[in-house]
């Protein structure tokens, strides 16, 4: 019977302690903030504790700075369950609120902390909901133009607030969303978009200095091709264009060689038959003159007939040579790769040219083997000889070399050097190698630094006639620095052509 | 050759005073001009109200950061505050607490709260600044933080003025608008933590009042100049 009373005792206690358990004050709620969307009202939420197994009820009250006596929340429905929604009247703005939030129920009352607040610290707008995209093609690359609507219970015309703007775009698969800055415009271009793609575009914003509103719902687009279209056609004429500049292409080159003689027709070259250019290209100075004086016999010169080119020749005469104390290695014309065909020479008659001139002309029909013929060539030395009018004597002759530097047509173009220094004005002599009299070379035209061009002297070839220079006038020439050809050194001048054998000047 | 000298410290001494002119002119160019002078550049209300209206924003940002910096170094437990009001000197000003108070205010009396604010405000924020010089607590940072905010508060200040002196010039308001004399802020006290809570509550007034005058200068322009950005 004990054990009976024992065991009843303990069922009942341990009954009377289940249903104490169920039954008890509420667990201390916790406010977990408030929030305003547009600085003008504001909600707050809390956290329930433990409901004790009773119904629980929960009050917020709140004090506020300025403001006497403890207050009930207004308004307990409209921002759903377990919270508060203070509307304009009962909103201040740059006060503090300290808020506090009752669980009671029949057994009791639980408090959560005082919560204390400012809505000026509080402010952060809604989701900004409709976000258009619009996908717009200029000049052949794509544009996307993103466009959304303010939040609609922020008051920006009064100045109250003003929202800033902010969005990300992500490109499909990426996880990199890339942010920018719209300030306060409702629309913001990208423009480095490619086609193709699906991006995906989210804005937020923001009142003020306040926190930033969450992420708007993504909204997606896919880029399109814009090229299609136009492609295939500028293809078309491509083709078509590229086939009339093949066919010229064809032609060009089947007929180069007639091509090649229109647009550069030959340049006339001097030969020298005989002489092995390998030879003179590899071979000392006195191969070079060896292979020269080997061939005593030359053809006689015929007049000039056909008019396919013009040489200049020019031979060593050593039968005539006197020991010539100025041995004239130097001056030896050493062209490289000329062909000098004797045959050819023919006898110009310029219009310009003086009765002298012509004279010579005529006296080379019977042209001798022993006559000194100069021919000019690219690259050919020629002695340029300064006849020093008043300076120095007479017998002083110093000798500079200039080279000839091209041979064209009936000119010569003598480009100096510096080592033809012009000290003063006088005659520019025209040395060249050879057995020729002294003879002058026409000066046809001056360049601007180095360049005389002289015309050529194919008729002056006489070993015969040794007319000196009486029959040319020269004028006197004005040499400037010892760089510049002197400046009166112009056309219609004449230069002397001195030879190595007569040592006159 | 003397001639030449003359001559060329002449041009010299002519160049460099026209420098000077120039300089001196540019100095106090832009002044308001009440009747609109020649030569006057003359800035519209709108125009004016941007710059003091930027400035106010830049004051209320820098005030934003040094409270948060502050946070750091003094967080306020909840005994120590609870529910004491804030101590702030300028709870003596009258100032519109939301919205429609605001726009339901005057113009004159809107733009005179403003300039009673920003004149309360020049004192101890100099003083603020100079606690911060002297606290190694802080680095040179925060001090220069301070020492700007002080200093735009003194331009927003003279900027807020010109504005109410244009507004009277084109009869916008009344001429009743005058500087008052402001409340004078309380001395700091000689203990440390004191004077930390002081400056931790000086910084929260601030920042409170800032964002008032930005928001006030906000409306007064959308209600007299609403042609951009309202």
């Amino acid at each position: 019977r004990m054990r009976r009373d024992l065991g009843l005792a303990l069922l009942l206690l341990l009954s009377a302690a289940v249903e104490s358990n169920s039954m008890s004050p509420p667990g201390k709620p916790v406010l977990l903030g408030c929030r305003s969307p547009e600085k003008e009202t504001f909600t707050c939420w809390w956290e329930p504790g433990s409901d004790g197994g009773l119904p629980t009820a929960h009050r917020l009250y709140y004090e506020r700075e300025r403001l006497e006596g403890t207050y009930e929340c207004p308004d307990y429905q409209s921002a759903g369950r377990n919270s508060c929604f203070f509307d304009k009247e009962h909103t201040s703005i740059w006060v503090d609120y300290y808020l506090t939030v009752m669980a009671s129920n029949a057994l009791g009352n639980a408090t959560s902390e005082p919560f204390k607040m400012d809505v000026m610290e509080i402010v952060k707008p809604d989701a900004l909901g409709n976000v258009t995209l619009l996908v717009e093609e200029r000049e052949g690359s794509p544009h996307l133009h993103v466009r959304w609507e303010p939040p609609s219970n922020t008051d920006t015309k009064s100045g109250w607030v003003t929202v800033k703007y902010e969005l990300r775009v992500r490109q499909d698969g990426g996880n990199k969303w890339t942010e920018y800055t719209s300030g306060t415009q409702t629309h913001f271009s990208l423009y480095s978009i490619s086609p193709g793609v699906v991006y995906t575009v989210q804005v937020r914003c923001r009142l003020d200095h306040g926190s930033w509103s969450e992420w708007s719902n993504s909204t997606c687009v896919k880029i399109p091709h814009y090229n299609q279209n136009e492609r295939p056609f500028w293809l078309m004429v491509s083709i078509l264009s590229a086939i009339p500049l093949i066919t010229a292409a064809c032609i060009l080159v089947t007929k180069r060689k007639f091509v090649k003689q229109y647009v550069l027709p030959p340049v006339p070259g001097p030969k020298i038959r005989d002489v092995d250019a390998q030879l003179l290209k590899s071979g000392g100075s006195e191969d070079v003159d060896n292979a020269l004086m080997i061939n005593q016999s030359f053809p006689p010169i015929v007049a000039w007939k056909d008019q396919m080119e013009e040489y200049l020749i020019v031979t060593e005469n050593d039968d005539g040579l006197p020991s010539n104390s100025q041995k004239r290695q130097k001056s030896f014309i050493i062209p490289v790769g000329f062909n000098l065909d004797l045959e050819n020479i023919y006898c110009e008659e310029t219009t310009t040219c003086q009765n002298a001139w012509e004279k010579k002309c005529n006296e080379m029909d019977r042209f001798e083997v022993d006559d000194t013929i100069k021919p000019f060539t690219s690259g050919g030395y020629v002695d340029i000889q300064r006849r020093v009018d008043n300076m120095q004597g007479a017998d002083v002759k110093p000798v500079d070399y200039s080279r000839v530097k091209e041979v064209n047509g009936d000119n010569i173009l003598i480009y100096e050097k510096e080592n033809v220094p012009l000290e003063s004005c006088g005659y520019i002599d025209v040395q060249i190698r050879g057995n020729i009299p002294e003879d002058y070379s026409r000066v046809k035209k001056v360049d601007s630094d180095n360049v005389v061009t002289l015309q050529s002297r194919h008729a002056s070839v006489d070993t015969s006639s040794r007319e000196k220079g009486n029959h040319y006038t020269g004028r006197a020439l004005q040499k400037t620095r010892k760089t510049n050809m002197c400046t009166e050194l112009i056309e219609s001048g004449y230069v002397d052509a001195i030879h190595p054998s007569s040592n006159t000047g | 050759m003397p001639g030449n000298i003359r001559s060329v410290s002449f041009a010299w001494m002519v160049l460099v005073y026209l420098l000077f002119c120039s300089r001196r002119a540019s100095v106090g160019a832009a002044p308001i001009c009440a009747n609109a002078q020649a030569g006057c550049h003359v800035l519209s209300l709108a125009n004016l109200f941007d710059r003091v209206i930027q400035h106010s924003a830049r004051t209320h940002s820098i005030s934003n950061d040094l409270h948060s910096e502050f946070e750091q170094y003094f967080l306020p437990s909840k005994n120590h505050i609870g529910r004491v009001s804030r101590n702030c000197h300028t709870s003596s000003i009258l100032t519109p607490n939301g919205k429609d108070n605001a726009q339901r205010m005057a113009r004159e009396e809107l733009t005179e709260v403003i300039l009673k604010l920003l004149v309360a405000w020049r004192d101890p924020l100099w003083h603020f600044h100079q606690n911060m010089a002297h606290h190694h607590d802080f680095n040179n940072f925060s001090s220069n933080k301070a020492l700007e905010m002080s200093d735009m508060v003194h331009e927003l200040r003279k900027g807020v003025e010109k504005v109410a002196e244009k507004m009277q010039v084109l009869g916008i308001i009344s001429n009743t608008v005058s500087s008052l004399a402001s409340p004078e802020a309380s001395l700091p006290s000689d203990s440390a933590e004191w004077r930390l809570m002081k400056d931790y509550n000086l910084l929260s007034c601030f920042r409170r009042d800032s964002n008032k005058v930005q928001n006030y200068l906000k409306i007064l322009k959308c209600r007299i100049v609403p042609e951009h950005g309202c």
